[in-house]
C-alpha cells in the first residue's frame, strides 16, 4: 500500500475521499473495489465520455452487487408494473432510478446499448427519474438487466404500493395555457379598432365585436371551469375562498360584455377578461410546475422489500412478504431490510436499526435473539424463523399509529382570510354603489355594478401567492431542503418552537469521535491497531477502522472472540482489542453514553479508545442562531446527551430516554401550551411527532432514502442552514403581505372609477394585465432578493 | 375594406394551426420532461461501430 497524501485524494468515479480503502488503476484514484469495476466495465465499452461530461459523477457502490437478488424481478406482478410492452422477444421496461442527478448519468444511461447489445435502446425522463429501456429479453433476461444497472450504479428502485408518481405537469394545465394565450393574443387585436378611435367603419367593428363574443365562449365554458368549480365548493362548505370573487368577476365580465355588444352599446370587455383567465392560468401552471417532481406520501409497503428468500423443504424459494406466515424460515443477506418479527436461527445478526430509531452503530444478535421488523443486517447471511405476519408486526402498528394523529391544530390559510374580508368589501361596496345609483341615476345601476365586480376581481391577489411561495420552495430546493407545497412555507413563518431529535438529526450517521485514553501511541502502533480492526466484524470496530488514517499491516491468526474482542499477530506482536477484561484493562466509568475499546500491545495494556457518536459540525452555532429567535428543545430516545449538545440546549427543554409515543405528547403539550412547533427528525420513531407538529421536516443522508411521511425533506448536509430556511420562510409571507397591499391598491384605484362610471375597456384592459405582471415581478425579485442577503 | 375579413379568417386559421400544433405537442409528452432533452443534444453521437447494433 503506498504511503502517500491521502485524505486529499478523491475517488475518479464517485467524488468521496479515498480514506479507508485507496486504490491506484489506470493512473487514476478510486476509493473502493466497486468504483473500480465500475470505471472498468466503462472503459471496457468506451464509454469513459461519462467522466469528461461532468466530473466524478459515479454513484458509490454499498455493497457487493452479486450478492444482491434479482428474483424479485421475475415474479409477475413486479413484471406487472414495469414492463410496458412484450413481444416477439423485445420488451420495453420503465424503471424508477431515483440515483441519477446530472448530464454524466442522461449520457450513461441513454448509452446501456454500447455495454450490453441486448440493449436497443434507452431513453431518460429526468424529471420523473426514469429511464424507458428496450432490449432483447430472450438472449438478455430481465434480471439480468437489472443486475447490469446495479453494477453501474443504477440499481432500479422497487416499491410495494401502487406507483403513484406524478408525472409532471398535467397536460391539461399546459392546454388550457396555450388556448388563453391563443384567444388573448387575437381577441386583442379585434379590439383594435376600438382601442384607435373612433373612425372605423361600422360594419366593421360590429364584425369584429361579434368576433371576440365567439372567441369568448371557450374562455368561460373551458378555461374558467377550475375557477367555477373551486367556488362552488367553497360555496356549498360555507367557506369564503379567492376563487369566489374570481368567479364573480369572470361572470360579471361576461354578462356585462355580451350585454354590451347585444345592444350595440359598446365593445364589451373581452379583451380584459382573456387577459384574466392568461394570466390566471399562468399561476396555476407556475404552482404545477415548482411542485411536479415532489413524492411525499408512502405508504409502509414502500420501504421494506416485497420479496424474500424462503427456505423450504424443495430449496429456497422467493416469497412474497405479505405471504410469509410464523412458523416459516426466511434468508436475509447483507444489507437487506428484515420484513418482519423473526427470531434469529443462524449466522450472527448485526442488525443496523437506523430506519426505525435513527441509531446508526449496529446491534449485535446471537441465535435465538428477536429480530424486529425494519432491522438491517450489516454482515453475513442469516436465517431467521417468522415470529408474526407482516400485517402484525410491530413495525406495522408504529405506522398505523402514526397515520390516526390527523388532528393536529388547522392553521388558516393567509389567502383564505384576504379573501373573506375581501369578497365582503367587494360586495358591499357594490351594494352601497348601486343604493347611490339608485336614487341618482336607476339606469346606471348595471354598468356600475358590474363595473364594481370586474375590477375588483382579485387576478393580481391569486397570482402573488404561487408566485411568492413558489419561487421560495425552489430555491430552498436548490439548498437542500423539499417542501410538499406552498402551505408549509406559511406554516413555517409561523413557526416559534423548534423541536430536534437527536439521533442521525443532530449527530452525523457515520461520524464518531475518537479519543485515545492512555499514553501515546507511535504511527506504527496506531497502525497495528487499525490493521486488527479491519479484521473485527465489530461496528466499533469498523469505527476504529475508518477513524484511524495510519497504514495497514499483515495480520496473521486472527481470532475474533464474539462479544469480547479480538486478537491477532500484528509484525509478529500479538494485540488485543476489546473489552477490559479480554485486554487486560480495568473497566473505567463510562460517561454520555460512550463506548470504550481496551488495547493491549504485548501482553500489555496500553490504554482504551473512547467512541462516542459526534455531532454535525456546526451544529451548536446553528442553534445558537435559532435561538435568537425561537424556542429549542431537543427530543431523544437515547439516556444521555453528549457535551457539546448539552452546552448547545443548555437552558432548553432537554428530554431523554424518550419513547415514540413521549415525543408525540411532548409535541401536543407544547402545542397547548400555544407554541407552533417545527419538529426535526429521521427514523420511523420520529413519525408521530413529525406527523403531530405544525410542521415535520425529515431528514436524510441520501435524497433516494427512506423517509417517514412529513412536510418536507432535509437532506442531512443542510441541517446548518435550518435558520437561513425559517428567515427565508417569515421573509416570503412578508413579501406575499406586500404584495396583497400593492394588488389592493390596484383594486382601489380601479373601483374608484367604476364607482364613478368612468371605466372605460380600455382602462380595464391596461388595468388588469398592469397589475398582475406589477405584483408578479415584485414577487420575484423580492423573494430573489431575500434569499441573497442573509441578515 | 371588408377585404380585412378574409385577412382575419386566414390569419385566425393560421392562429388555429399552431394552436392545434402545440396541443399535439403537449399530448405527445413534450414538455413532460424539460431536462434530458436540453443535455442529450450536447451528447456526442456514438462512433458507429457501436451503433450498427441498434437497427440490426
Amino acid at each position: 500500500m503506498s504511503v502517500r497524501e491521502l485524505t486529499t485524494l478523491t475517488c475518479y468515479h464517485c467524488g468521496d475521499a479515498c480514506a479507508e480503502d485507496h486504490r491506484v488503476h489506470d493512473d487514476k484514484d478510486f476509493c473502493c473495489h466497486g468504483c473500480e469495476v465500475v470505471y472498468d466495465l466503462l472503459n471496457e465499452s468506451g464509454l469513459c465520455d461519462y467522466y469528461a461530461l461532468e466530473a466524478k459523477p459515479g454513484v458509490k457502490q454499498r455493497s457487493s452487487v452479486d450478492e444482491q437478488r434479482t428474483e424479485l424481478f421475475d415474479l409477475l406482478e413486479v413484471r406487472d408494473r414495469i414492463v410496458e410492452f412484450s413481444e416477439a422477444g423485445i420488451t420495453r421496461v420503465r424503471f424508477h432510478v431515483p440515483q441519477m442527478h446530472c448530464s454524466s448519468c442522461i449520457w450513461l444511461l441513454e448509452n446501456l446499448h454500447r455495454i450490453e447489445p441486448a440493449i436497443l435502446r434507452s431513453r431518460v425522463s429526468f424529471t420523473q427519474k426514469e429511464v424507458a429501456i428496450t432490449f432483447r429479453e430472450e438472449r438478455f433476461p430481465l434480471a439480468q438487466l437489472v443486475k447490469l444497472m446495479r453494477r453501474i450504479g443504477y440499481g432500479p428502485q422497487l416499491t410495494a404500493a401502487k406507483e403513484q408518481v406524478h408525472k409532471g405537469v398535467p397536460h391539461m394545465v399546459y392546454i388550457r395555457l396555450g388556448v388563453a394565450g391563443f384567444i388573448f393574443g387575437n381577441t386583442m387585436m379585434f379590439s383594435f379598432p376600438e382601442y384607435l378611435g373612433s373612425n372605423t367603419e361600422a360594419g366593421l367593428r360590429t364584425g369584429f365585436q361579434w368576433l371576440t363574443v365567439l372567441f369568448s365562449l371557450p374562455v368561460v365554458f373551458f378555461l374558467s371551469t377550475e375557477f367555477f368549480r373551486s367556488a362552488w365548493a367553497g360555496i356549498r362548505s360555507r367557506t369564503v375562498n379567492i376563487d369566489q370573487p374570481i368567479a364573480l368577476g369572470i361572470v360579471a365580465l361576461w354578462t356585462r360584455s355580451l350585454w354590451e355588444v347585444i345592444t350595440g352599446i359598446g365593445p364589451g370587455y373581452f379583451d380584459s377578461l382573456a387577459g384574466l383567465l392568461f394570466f390566471l392560468l399562468i399561476g396555476r401552471w407556475y404552482q404545477a410546475y415548482t411542485y411536479r417532481a415532489l413524492r411525499f406520501d408512502r405508504a409502509l409497503e414502500d420501504f421494506l422489500p416485497l420479496v424474500v428468500i424462503r427456505r423450504t423443504a424443495e430449496g429456497e424459494v422467493a416469497a412474497k412478504v405479505s405471504d410469509l406466515v410464523p412458523g416459516d424460515r426466511i434468508i436475509i443477506r447483507d444489507q437487506e431490510l428484515v420484513p418482519v418479527d423473526a427470531v434469529l436461527r443462524d449466522g450472527v445478526g448485526h442488525i443496523d436499526n437506523s430506519f426505525i430509531t435513527g441509531e446508526p452503530l449496529t446491534t449485535r444478535k446471537e441465535v435465538g435473539g428477536t429480530i424486529k421488523a425494519g432491522g438491517r443486517q450489516r454482515g453475513a447471511v442469516i436465517e431467521l424463523e417468522v415470529l408474526r405476519s407482516f400485517a402484525d408486526s410491530r413495525l406495522k402498528k408504529l405506522w398505523a399509529e402514526q397515520a390516526s394523529l390527523q388532528d393536529r391544530p388547522t392553521m388558516p390559510r393567509l389567502i383564505d382570510q384576504v379573501a373573506r374580508r375581501f369578497t365582503i368589501a367587494v360586495l358591499l361596496i357594490a351594494l352601497g354603489a348601486a343604493l347611490y345609483w339608485w336614487g341618482k341615476d336607476s339606469a346606471q345601476v348595471w354598468p356600475v355594478v358590474t363595473a364594481v365586480l370586474i375590477v375588483a376581481c382579485p387576478c393580481a391577489l391569486a397570482l402573488s401567492m404561487p408566485f411568492a411561495y413558489g419561487h421560495t420552495i425552489r430555491l430552498m430546493g436548490k439548498k437542500g431542503l423539499f417542501l410538499r407545497d406552498a402551505e408549509v412555507v406559511e406554516r413555517m413563518a409561523h413557526v416559534d418552537t423548534v423541536v430536534f431529535d437527536k439521533t442521525g438529526t443532530l449527530t452525523a450517521r457515520e461520524a464518531h469521535e475518537v479519543v485515545w485514553m492512555g499514553a501515546s501511541l507511535s504511527t506504527e502502533e496506531k497502525s497495528m491497531v487499525r490493521s486488527l480492526a479491519r479484521n473485527s466484524t465489530h461496528p466499533l470496530s469498523a469505527v476504529l477502522y475508518s477513524e484511524l488514517k495510519e497504514p495497514l499491516l499483515s495480520v496473521l491468526d486472527v481470532d475474533d472472540h464474539a462479544g469480547e474482542g479480538v486478537f491477532g499477530l500484528v509484525n509478529g506482536v500479538a494485540v488485543r482489542l476489546g473489552a477490559a477484561s479480554f485486554s487486560g484493562g480495568v473497566e473505567q466509568p463510562r460517561a454520555n453514553g460512550a463506548a470504550h475499546v481496551h488495547l493491549a500491545i504485548g501482553g500489555v495494556w496500553r490504554g482504551y479508545f473512547m467512541v462516542r457518536k459526534r455531532a454535525r459540525t456546526g451544529i451548536a452555532q446553528a442553534v445558537a442562531r435559532l435561538r435568537t429567535r425561537l424556542r429549542v428543545a431537543l427530543l431523544t430516545g437515547d439516556a444521555q446527551v453528549d457535551a457539546e449538545l448539552t452546552d448547545a440546549f443548555h437552558g432548553t427543554q432537554v428530554r431523554t430516554g424518550c419513547s415514540p409515543l413521549d415525543k408525540t405528547q411532548a409535541i401536543v403539550q407544547e402545542q397547548q401550551a400555544g407554541h407552533r412547533v417545527l419538529m426535526v427528525g429521521d427514523g420511523l420513531n420520529d413519525a408521530g411527532a413529525l406527523a403531530q407538529s405544525d410542521v415535520g421536516i425529515t431528514v436524510t443522508e441520501t435524497t433516494a432514502a427512506l423517509t417517514p411521511a412529513s412536510d418536507a425533506i432535509l437532506d442531512a448536509q443542510a441541517v446548518l442552514l435550518l435558520p437561513t430556511f425559517l428567515l427565508q420562510a417569515r421573509r416570503a409571507r412578508r413579501i406575499v403581505l406586500a404584495s396583497l397591499a400593492i394588488s389592493l391598491c390596484y383594486n382601489l384605484v380601479g373601483v374608484s372609477f367604476a364607482v364613478s362610471g368612468h371605466l372605460t375597456p380600455l382602462f380595464a384592459a391596461v388595468l388588469m394585465p398592469l397589475s398582475s405582471v406589477s405584483v408578479v415581478a415584485f414577487v420575484t425579485v423580492a423573494v430573489t432578493l431575500a434569499a441573497r442577503s442573509k441578515h | 375594406m371588408s377585404v380585412i375579413f378574409l385577412l382575419i379568417a386566414a390569419s385566425t386559421v393560421v392562429a388555429g394551426v399552431f394552436l392545434a400544433a402545440f396541443i399535439h405537442a403537449v399530448r405527445h409528452g413534450q414538455y413532460d420532461d424539460d431536462r434530458s432533452p436540453a443535455v442529450r443534444m450536447l451528447h456526442d453521437p456514438a462512433p458507429p461501430s457501436n451503433e450498427n447494433t441498434v437497427d440490426r
